[in-house]
């Protein structure tokens, strides 16, 4: 998301959307939910660069 | 603002090395195809207004959509419980389908906003605009064309939606680069999709089979 240009990425809500569906699928076998998430393209450079300096981590 | 790409940032690929990319394509064509033809039949996910009601949309927002286009709802989530979509608003719909969530958005955008739909399967295309017509809403327009190259100029949404979509990019790098190209600084991406849980086996990302359910 961040590499896309996108800040302040959340996830709001997941839900087992196909359990029960007509057809079976690879779902269940790979715990596939569905979700809804959010974010913002960010408003300039300076944000965005904030944005990508927040996933790097001191070991 | 254009983000510059760093490929060595966490998490960022660019496509699936193996993948038939055009193989994939149109096998999604001719599933969503049918889903906009036979919606009645047994797919994978549900679909219509039992789908509607699982994912949360409010019964309020599916009065005066035409019943056809509800048939064909197969998303998985639900864009409009991240946020109101305000009057006035320009709001692009990526994979569109058969219309439902851009009637829904052209309706809450009102008169002075716009809705751009897009999907790269002709009959949902064909059928969005059927339901449109029949919605009598002028503030709607549905163009065939991929995410990864999306028929919008650079900067013209305050909103992209989407809802079931983005799981069927080959290159979902490229797809979210063209979201962040066609929102104005600081809009808002709110989206339905899916989260796997347990990973995919590399063998089964080329696996087009997987890719569709």
């Amino acid at each position: 998301m961040v590499a896309a240009g996108f800040v302040d990425f959340e996830i709001t809500w997941r839900a087992e959307v196909y359990a029960g569906a007509p057809q079976s699928s690879s779902a269940a076998q790979f715990g596939t939910l569905g979700i809804n998430f959010r974010a913002r393209k960010a408003r300039d450079e300076a944000e965005w660069a904030n944005a990508v300096a927040a996933l790097t981590c001191e070991l | 603002m254009t983000a510059k790409v760093d490929t060595a940032l966490p998490g960022v690929s660019r496509g699936i090395e193996g993948l038939d990319v055009d193989g994939l394509r149109r096998a999604i064509q001719e599933e969503y195809a049918l889903v906009a033809a036979e919606p009645e039949r047994d797919f994978h996910f549900h679909t219509g207004r039992r789908l509607a009601a699982i994912v949360g949309y409010d019964e309020e927002w599916l009065d005066g959509v035409p019943e056809a286009t509800i048939a064909s709802f197969a998303g998985t989530g639900n864009p409009f419980s991240l946020g109101a979509l305000m009057p006035g608003e320009h709001v692009v719909d990526v994979g569109c389908g058969a219309g439902i969530d851009s009637i829904i958005a052209a309706r809450m955008v009102g008169s002075t906003g716009s809705v751009i739909g897009l999907d790269m399967t002709p009959a949902m295309v064909e059928k969005a605009r059927a339901g449109a017509k029949e919605a009598e809403l002028n503030n709607l327009d549905f163009r065939q064309g991929l995410a990864e190259s999306l028929p919008v100029p650079d900067g013209w949404a305050d909103v992209v939606i989407s809802n079931g979509v983005l799981n069927l990019f080959p290159d979902k790098l490229a797809g979210l680069q063209e979201m962040a190209r066609v929102l104005k600084p600081g809009g808002r991406l709110q989206i339905g999709d899916i989260l796997v849980q347990k990973a995919v086996p590399e063998k089964g990302k080329q696996d087009i089979n997987l890719w569709k359910g």
